[in-house]
């Protein structure tokens, strides 16, 4: 929300459209700094988002605010017809995303499937920030994207990965540690520090691998990731998302177009999941450290051999 | 008043004549949803929008939205006839490479100012121009034309809410009352009835008129043009009605200053060619060379050139 009254402090057309989430977004500051540029519509998600796209198409740039699922769900059409397929510039941002984010509210607020259905739709870019300061710099950078744009964001109690120094680039893959091309990790979100210590634990093993921040998933930074699955040859995924959709889904895609090599994927099983506190959820649902290593070690005994596109 | 009547009928008329020309050469398309909304069409786009067909994205133009996108024939045949493109286009309907799609796409056809198509959706999108407009102090207006039976979504009635609560007098509804959905009669289909009431309960003016007779729709209309460009001074005591139609109440046809006005157009589908009126059938259907023949010479006009 920061990122957001800096950027309404230098943008007049910049409008923050809540369905009675202005205190989920934590958005009082914003409210009480700019009243007027506030649309307060109440819990009418659809309408929400058809506001939205009249507000675009009145020469605003509004950001939808509210929880990932009542976005990417409940106004899923709204989004689809009426602000992706004319490319407005409507901006939205969902909380909540994933399973640990939405932690002790249950099934009702854990949305585990908002990627899938954001990147499957035509002219949306999808950026999934990892903490606070990538949000900020997330919410930064969709305004000079044209055309609708999905951020993804937590609970906002997500621990901070990085240092506000570190640049955030939409459309390019994020290198965050190369230890060696044993294998290659991509992930995101609240899984980045799961995988760290994954791929720590691993070299004591003396598995050497490289661990690659993937927050934009859509457009893919294809050419970098196939770059980087020739090189490695093994691919891990790990996110905070079902398996089916989401990162995992998109690098095997790229893999199997472009560079055939095994592919494990790290996140929700296609299941259910149930309440909880959310280190514990990863950890029960098949997203802990140890789950990660098992994966990398199986991932590389899977090895081609002989390996693809060897000359 | 006389020679606008005159002159918006015999547009109406050449608006169905189009609208079957344009179903006939497509081979597609919903004739029967387009002939009862004709007449609010033309009084909208040939007196009352303020348009340029020179520079359809002129910001200060008047937004018009036709929630129900499957009429998309008339409000083509009226964009047309306006000047946004020639009129032998309608020839291309639903044609592949046309800019006129099956449904309305802003981005394809010039004049098109929102997407529709998947009902619901006008009063919504209006209700964000609405206030883009307020936000420039733009005095321009956002008209939409919904169905009643497309009146059955949720998000209708989520943007009426919303448009009231915000006082959007620069928004006007018109429900285009032909009591006829895809299924069957509305009041069989869903539970709409009582509507005026529905609306009231939202927190709006309601207007109930013929919407086949020009000569009242215009002066309400007018009316109620003059009053969402008015400033909220200006609204006290404006009445929609013409003071012949007041009868000396001068309470009559007052909205308060700060609610939209919705106006209910009792209507009846197919209107205009004998043999669709009130025929579900022609919700969607193709004329014969016969019955295309036949409509053309009850609707007269010119053809597409």
């Amino acid at each position: 929300m920061q990122g957001l009254e800096a950027l309404a402090e230098e943008d007049d057309r910049i409008m923050l459209v809540c369905a009675d989430s202005l205190k989920a977004m934590r958005a009082d500051p914003f409210l009480e700094k700019f009243p007027d540029r506030v649309v307060e519509l109440g819990i009418a998600e659809q309408n929400a988002a058809g506001v939205s796209a009249g507000l675009a198409l009145g020469g605003l740039i509004p950001y939808f605010a509210t929880y990932a699922g009542f976005i990417t769900m409940r106004a899923c059409e709204q989004i689809r017809t009426f602000i992706a397929y004319p490319n407005l510039d409507v901006k939205m941002v969902g909380i909540n995303g994933g399973l640990a984010a939405g932690e002790r509210e249950g099934v009702s607020h854990q949305f585990f499937e908002d990627l899938a259905i954001m990147r499957s739709i035509p002219n949306i870019t999808v950026l999934v920030p990892a903490d606070a300061g990538q949000a900020r710099q997330a919410a930064k950078a969709a305004a000079e994207i044209p055309g609708p744009v999905y951020i993804r964001l937590g609970s906002g109690r997500d621990p901070v990965i990085f240092d506000d120094k570190q640049p955030f680039v939409p459309g390019k893959i994020h290198i965050l540690e190369q230890r060696g091309n044993d294998l290659v990790f991509f992930c995101n979100g609240l899984m980045i520090p799961r995988v760290l210590v994954a791929s720590a634990l691993l070299e004591a093993k003396g598995i050497a691998c490289t661990v690659v921040e993937v927050h934009t998933l859509k457009p893919l930074d294809t050419e970098a990731i196939v770059e980087l699955l020739k090189d490695c040859r093994a691919a891990v995924t790990a996110e905070d998302h079902n398996i089916i959709g989401g990162l995992g889904s998109a690098i095997m895609e790229c893999a199997a177009e472009h560079c055939p090599v095994p592919v494990a994927r790290i996140g929700l099983r296609d299941v259910f999941p149930g309440s909880g506190h959310p280190e514990a959820l990863l950890d029960f649902y098949g997203m802990s450290v140890n789950d990660i290593v098992e994966a990398a070690i199986s991932t590389i005994n899977r090895k081609p051999n002989p390996l693809p596109n060897e000359e | 008043m006389d020679e606008r009547i005159e002159k918006l009928t015999l547009m109406a008329s050449q608006l169905r004549r189009d609208v079957v020309n344009a179903v006939y050469y497509a081979k597609d398309g919903h004739p029967g949803p387009c002939m009862s909304a004709a007449d609010l069409m033309a009084v909208l786009y040939f007196d009352l929008l303020r348009l340029n067909p020179e520079d359809p994205s002129w910001i200060d133009r008047d937004r018009f939205i036709l929630s129900k996108g499957h009429a998309c024939p008339l409000w083509y045949a009226a964009l047309a006839r306006r000047g946004y493109f020639p009129p032998v286009e309608l020839k291309t309907l639903r044609v592949l490479g046309s800019r006129l799609q099956g449904h309305p796409d802003l981005k394809k056809t010039p004049g098109v100012d929102a997407n529709s198509g998947s009902l619901g959706h006008g009063l919504s999108q209006a209700c964000g121009l609405a206030i883009a407009a307020r936000k420039r102090g733009s005095d321009s207006l956002n008209v939409v034309i919904t169905g009643d039976g497309e009146l059955n979504e949720g998000i209708v009635w989520e943007a009426a809410m919303a448009i009231a609560h915000l006082k959007l007098t620069n928004v006007i509804a018109i429900v285009d009352n032909n009591g006829m959905q895809s299924g069957g009669k509305v009041e069989k289909v869903s539970g709409l009835y009582p509507l005026r009431e529905k609306w009231e309960a939202f927190g709006w003016y309601v207007v109930e008129e013929d919407g086949h007779d020009i000569g009242r729709l215009l002066p309400v209309l007018e009316r109620a043009f003059q009053r969402g460009r008015a400033t909220r001074e200006e609204r006290q005591g404006m009445s929609l009605l013409p003071d012949h139609l007041r009868r000396g109440r001068a309470s009559a046809g007052v909205p308060h200053p700060d609610q939209p006005v919705v106006l209910i157009a009792h209507t009846l589908k197919g209107k205009g060619v004998p043999y669709m009126e009130g025929d579900n059938s022609w919700h969607k259907r193709v004329p014969t060379d016969e019955e295309h023949q036949l409509a053309l010479s009850i609707l007269g006009g010119q053809d597409l050139e």
